[in-house]
């Protein structure tokens, strides 16, 4: 285990994130870099974008609560420093996406109303079945909902929206590649982690498998309210702006409907859940269809 | 850096800034990165990777093994701390700090183990167990029920104003007669303290000016803490070796941190 937790040491951190990829950036893009004018321009793909930042600042937030109040409960040093790292990578992020709001028009003294006027109420559901967890200090539970089922989300999810938007957008492009580059440390962390700890503690596993299944449905619940009230594609068509072509998951993101992308992504999320969840020995529950 | 109109960057003093914008740049991700670059780029567990191990007695590093234990304690105290204080910090930008602190504590606590095992300490974990100062326990368990009651203000009293106060004025005291590498590792961390003494001292006076009724319950937190600290810091300053008129200047030191917030 400490050969394991030496590559998630707080030197590597520094040398690989902050002084590696982050190296040159100032809120997660390179300076100078802005939103473009036909976003701020447009009242709907404004809104659009303030409503989908909002959803990635409340999963941020409840990250940084996750990993910070996860470093107590720790069974040892190692995993404590390593969500050290977590803590402060999530706090970034938090940074980051309120930093996109202001630069989409919102004022500082509006943003908490902001936040509460856009939060998905399943995303809320969603990032409260995990706090739970934390706050008993379960450290299983709470390293499987937040390294394996949140991180495993919100890493498809960025990836998709990097390939909506690297394109059209460079500013937000980059500032999602480098939140891509921390949630595939962290997944890879709740897996070599949990894994060994599952095996110590097998009786966790039908309470982790509950937990797996109750959050999968708020997030699939989530996703549907994203997609189906999204207005920015009817909006661009109406524009006649051409969608960008990019591949996801070997689909052509341009020529997709709303309900499509949706299924898109789930399944995707869903199926990578399967699979890390199937490495650390515990059986992927499927949730019910909202 | 501030963006004129035009859009260039330009540097700012960040004293010259509204109290807002002053608190949106330095409790910021940005503000620890740049801060941070400066002083540990090209380090290696806190050190320049070409200082060389300096002979020393039996006894000497017997000595420095129980210093550096008592050092592990301490900043296990502040991750646990720091990290418990984010769920209870009032608002985005005190969560943020925190996080940055968070992860100063937990490279503070990596630099000192790594440092344990240069030392041929083959399990630090066990070791620093094995030598604790009991004042430092007794003082780690207290933090952290300050912590668990969300005690916000007694919390960060205890963390950022006793705690980093106390760090601070051993390890500056430290550095100056210690071997190069523990030196260089020691100054890292000084850097990093003196981000979080200033937090502390800004967040609580700031509070104090609104609330003075707060004080009454500070001041009865540090009555309770004195002692501990007093004692840990007389034990460290014996096992490194300082004189006596430094261990006295030491304790002046501390006390004088806590007393820019109106605790005599």
């Amino acid at each position: 285990m400490s050969d394991f937790l030496s590559a998630y040491s707080i030197q590597n951190w520094l040398e690989s994130c902050p002084q590696g990829y982050l190296d040159g950036t100032e809120f997660g893009h390179l300076p100078g870099e802005g939103e473009p004018e036909l976003l701020l321009e447009n009242d709907i793909l404004r809104e659009d974008a303030i409503a989908t930042t909002v959803q990635m600042v409340v999963g941020e937030r409840c990250a940084l609560a996750a990993s910070s109040g996860l470093i107590n409960a720790a069974p040892d040093e190692g995993s404590r420093r390593y969500l050290a790292t977590q803590t402060l990578d999530e706090a970034r992020h938090v940074e980051i996406f309120t930093h996109r709001l202001y630069d989409l028009g919102v004022r500082k003294d509006q943003l908490e109303d902001v936040i509460r006027r856009y939060a998905n109420p399943n995303l809320v559901r969603f990032a409260e079945v995990l706090l739970e967890k934390v706050d008993r200090k379960d450290f299983v539970s709470g390293v499987v909902g937040q390294n394996v089922v949140l991180e495993g989300m919100a890493f498809s999810v960025f990836e998709m929206m990097h390939a909506l938007s690297s394109e059209l957008n460079p500013k937000f492009g980059r500032t999602l590649a480098g939140t891509i580059a921390d949630e595939r440390r962290h997944v890879g962390f709740g897996e070599n982690r949990i894994g060994s700890l599952l095996k110590q503690y097998p009786e966790k596993k039908p309470e982790i498998e509950r937990m797996q299944k109750e959050m999968s449905y708020w997030m699939l619940a989530t996703f549907a309210d994203s997609f189906r009230h999204n207005q920015t594609q009817a909006e661009m068509e109406r524009l006649g702006q051409e969608r960008p072509h990019s591949d996801y998951q070997g689909v052509d993101l341009g020529v997709l409907s709303p309900e499509q992308m949706e299924d898109v992504l789930a399944d995707t999320v869903l199926k990578e859940f399967k699979t890390r969840l199937g490495r650390i020995g515990v059986e992927y529950q499927t949730p019910a269809r909202p | 850096m501030a963006v004129t109109s035009a859009g260039v960057a330009t540097p700012v003093d960040v004293h010259d800034l509204d109290y807002d914008r002053f608190l949106e740049e330095v409790h910021s991700f940005e503000f620890w990165f740049e801060a941070v670059s400066g002083y540990l780029s090209g380090l290696a567990w806190g050190h320049r990777p070409d200082l060389v191990e300096p002979a020393r007695t039996a006894e000497e590093r017997d000595r420095l093994v129980t210093v550096l234990c008592n050092y592990c304690v301490g900043e296990t105290a502040a991750l646990e701390g720091a990290s418990g204080l984010v769920a209870i910090a009032p608002n985005r930008l005190a969560k943020v700090f925190l996080a940055t602190q968070v992860v100063d504590e937990g490279r503070h606590l990596e630099v000192f183990h790594h440092r344990l095992r240069d030392l041929g300490v083959e399990d630090p974990e066990s070791e620093v167990e094995r030598r604790a100062s009991r004042s430092l326990v007794l003082f780690r368990r207290r933090l952290l029920e300050l912590v668990a009651g969300k005690d916000w203000e007694a919390a960060i009293f205890a963390q950022n104003v006793i705690l980093e106060s106390l760090e601070f004025a051993v390890f500056h005291s430290h550095a100056a007669g210690a071997d190069p590498i523990t030196a260089d590792v020691l100054q890292g961390v000084i850097r990093d303290e003196r981000r979080h003494i200033g937090f502390g001292e800004n967040e609580l006076g700031r509070r104090l000016a609104t609330a003075p009724h707060i004080r009454a319950r500070l001041g009865q937190t540090k009555k309770e803490l004195d002692h501990l600290v007093l004692d840990s810091l007389e034990e460290t300053s014996r096992l490194i070796g300082l004189p006596r008129d430094e261990q006295d200047r030491l304790g002046r030191l501390y006390l004088g941190s806590v007393e820019r917030l109106g605790f005599a």
